[in-house]
């Protein structure tokens, strides 16, 4: 069922960095995962798509043991993770970054704090070691100027940018977005995505819960279409979007506003159900 | 009802040193109650359900005995039973910061669960430890939305040193007692003494108002 | 150390009496306090200054100082100055309900200005009067809202009815101590007094978070 995946040019060709196996999630009576597989490659943007509760948040929140799964095991960095110690857990959320929906800033900081604090008590890098690296993500996404401001000043695109920067203040090996430009006003997530796409273009290996088709098409390597707990689908983005194999995927992506082609609407949030 | 202020022109040093006392047990019980509450209330909301029934039955005690019994528990049975004599300044901040304690571990909690679980999710993500997102992260949130709370219980404790007069420490009250027992002008004295600890207690609830005003913005998620 | 806990067990009848008191006083501060802080907080919601004005001093002055201080001087001051003769146990009372009324207005009156506007104007548009309203659609509304704080203040209350002490109203605390000064068995007293007051007030205190927790608002 897996496809050769060595296509792109940025894809490396190691093993994998990191493997969800047979993942099984249930909340009370609800599952959320049934027996989940997903491998990401070194240097792949893989896209995870369909519709609301479908578990892929889920699956990426597995990844960075913020939820555990009752059944399966993740593999990061060719070792198995024993989500049962707290003190493995936090070393590989260290090497994990994760960008929230919400963008759950700390609002009580700075946004030069903001991306600081991490490195200062996790890293215990000292405070101007800190602080230099915070200004040069700043930078990097565009917010230089916004060094001194609270988050509560900031946009919501302006916010999740400095989201992406305090993620990469870790110097994570993966980026794991989560629904990252959801919450946005439309006006504001193109600068978002292309702070994404820059991070993609540099070699990031990035998991991205998206409703963004367009990013997803263009950015992705590798699309996993999600559908009540289950991957019904997986491929290179041309196969999935272009000449999409299964109908639930088409009926998925054709109520996204998806019609073959560069789609600039935003997508609807109810899961599919509604049509015929 | 002829009014003199003759009594407070006389021992108006006498009762300046009476508010210093006032200042200084209201102050230290706070600290005292504040460092209790901090780890109470951190504790109780982040330690499991036994440490949070064991130290619950702390807080609804001082929810159901009265400063006043306290005051004198400690006072009076406490160094019987360990044998071990105590000051009245020690008795008095140690029993108003324990029974204030329990109502700021009250509000601490209040305020540790209001903050959004998602900037827990975040702290974690970014490989903090619980504690470190605790001490980082929500603890500062917490307190700030909490601010006007914890100002009104700033008010409870300058109000409540006037108890420590039972037991003779020489505070506002106490010596309000005194000076009106020698001068024979209770009206005076009390009224004097009274608007005194509203000059105390008024302006810091304004201050904490206008403190609220300006960096509530800090707390909001 | 010996503890002779049967010095308890004879006086318990006398510390049950001053239990007794101590619900008594606080049945009967809470009874008039809560006419009384209605009062209060309408003078303080009128238009008028005159009667505004009053009544927001009298509050504040209630709420920003010791409640010890106020029965001190409620004890000697009125029968001195005023020419009020009053009984201990009078002056306890009245001590208590001035502070408590205050306390209650303070209640109320947030209480009835966070009923919604629109909720007048819903009123008004149905050509009732205000007095209409206010009786059958604001205060309904605004006793749920105000429970949970009536709850809290009452458990202060009860607590606070030990102060009265001073002024030698046999409450609990006034009869402990004095126990305790004819028997000189001051722990096992002073613990025995702190075990009433303890299986009296954690019941309370339970019941006020269930109280909280039952009518907790959310708009």
């Amino acid at each position: 069922m897996m496809q050769e995946r060595q296509n792109s040019s940025r894809v490396g060709s190691d093993a994998p960095l990191l493997v969800l196996q047979n993942i099984r999630k249930r909340y009370g009576s609800v599952l959320a995962l049934d027996d989940v597989s997903l491998k990401v490659n070194r240097g792949e943007v893989v896209c995870l798509i369909g519709p609301s509760g479908s578990g892929k948040s889920t699956l990426l929140r597995c990844a960075n043991a913020l939820d555990i799964a009752d059944e399966g095991g993740v593999i990061f960095e060719g070792k198995s993770v024993d989500t049962r110690s707290a003190e493995e857990t936090r070393r590989i959320r260290q090497r994990m970054g994760m960008v929230f929906q919400n963008f759950e800033l700390f609002p009580h900081l700075t946004t030069l704090r903001n991306i600081a604090l991490a490195p200062t008590t996790v890293l215990k890098l000292d405070r101007e070691k800190a602080e230099a690296r915070a200004r040069a993500l700043l930078a990097k996404v565009g917010l230089s100027d916004k060094e001194a401001a609270y988050p509560s000043m900031l946009s919501g695109g302006q916010q999740q940018r400095v989201a992406i920067a305090r993620a990469l203040a870790m110097e994570p090996a993966v980026m794991l977005f989560d629904e990252p430009t959801s919450a946005l006003d439309p006006e504001t997530i193109g600068e978002v995505l292309s702070v994404m796409k820059k991070l993609a273009d540099e070699g990031m290996t990035m998991v991205v819960v998206t409703h963004e088709m367009d990013f997803a098409r263009r950015v992705g390597d590798w699309v996993v279409v999600f559908d009540k707990g289950r991957i019904i689908e997986e491929g290179f983005p041309g196969k999935i979007f272009d000449d999409a194999a299964g109908e639930r995927t088409r009926e998925f992506l054709r109520h996204l506003g998806w019609h073959g082609e560069s789609s600039g609407g935003r997508p609807g949030s109810t899961s599919g159900g509604d049509q015929k | 009802m002829t009014i003199s202020l003759a009594p407070f022109a006389n021992n108006w040093f006498f009762l300046l040193k009476a508010v210093w006392i006032t200042v200084v047990i209201s102050l230290s019980s706070m600290l005292l109650g504040f460092a209790i509450g901090i780890v109470v209330g951190s504790l109780r909301t982040y330690g499991g359900k036994w440490v949070d029934r064991i130290l619950g039955f702390y807080v609804d005690t001082m929810r159901a005995i009265p400063l006043l019994v306290v005051l004198i528990w400690i006072y009076f049975a406490f160094p019987l039973a360990i044998g071990i004599s105590v000051n009245v300044m020690t008795a008095a901040i140690a029993a108003l910061g324990i029974h204030l304690g329990a109502y700021v571990a009250e509000t601490i909690r209040a305020g540790l669960t209001s903050v959004r679980r998602g900037q827990m999710s975040a702290a974690l993500a970014l490989g903090m430890s619980r504690m470190q997102a605790v001490r980082t992260v929500i603890l500062p949130q917490a307190l700030i939305r909490m601010l006007p709370s914890l100002g009104s219980l700033l008010i409870f404790a300058i109000k409540d040193s006037a108890i420590a007069s039972v037991i003779a420490v020489p505070e506002l009250l106490r010596q309000t007692q005194v000076v009106a027992g020698k001068t024979f002008r209770p009206f005076e004295l009390y009224t004097g003494a009274m608007l005194i600890y509203f000059l105390l207690c008024f302006p810091v609830a304004r201050s904490v108002d206008r403190l609220y005003r300006r960096i509530s913005f800090l707390g909001s998620s | 150390m010996n503890l002779h806990w049967d010095v308890v067990w004879d006086n318990l009848p006398r510390l049950l009496a001053g239990a007794w008191m101590t619900i008594w006083l606080s049945v009967v501060t809470m009874a008039l306090s809560i006419p009384g802080g209605l009062v209060l907080a309408f003078m303080r919601l009128s238009p008028l200054s005159l009667v505004s004005k009053p009544a927001t001093a009298f509050v504040e002055f209630f709420r920003a100082t010791p409640l010890i201080l106020q029965i001190y001087w409620v004890y000697y001051v009125l029968p001195a100055y005023f020419d009020v003769q009053m009984s201990q146990i009078a002056t306890a009372i009245v001590g208590l309900t001035c502070n408590i009324s205050a306390f209650n207005s303070e209640t109320f009156r947030s209480g009835i200005v966070s009923i919604r506007k629109g909720q007048w104007s819903a009123g008004r548009a149905l050509g009732m009067t205000d007095i209409q309203i206010l009786w059958h659609i604001i205060l309904p509304q605004a006793a749920l809202r105000v429970l949970p704080a009536l709850a809290t203040t009452w458990v202060s209350l009860f607590k606070d009815t030990s102060l009265v002490s001073i002024i030698s109203v046999p409450e609990l605390s006034y009869v402990g101590l004095k126990i305790r000064s004819e028997t000189y068995r001051i722990l096992e007293v002073l613990t025995a007094m702190a075990v009433l007051y303890w299986l009296m007030g954690y019941p309370q205190a339970k019941m006020v978070d269930w109280i909280h927790r039952r009518f907790k608002v959310v708009e």
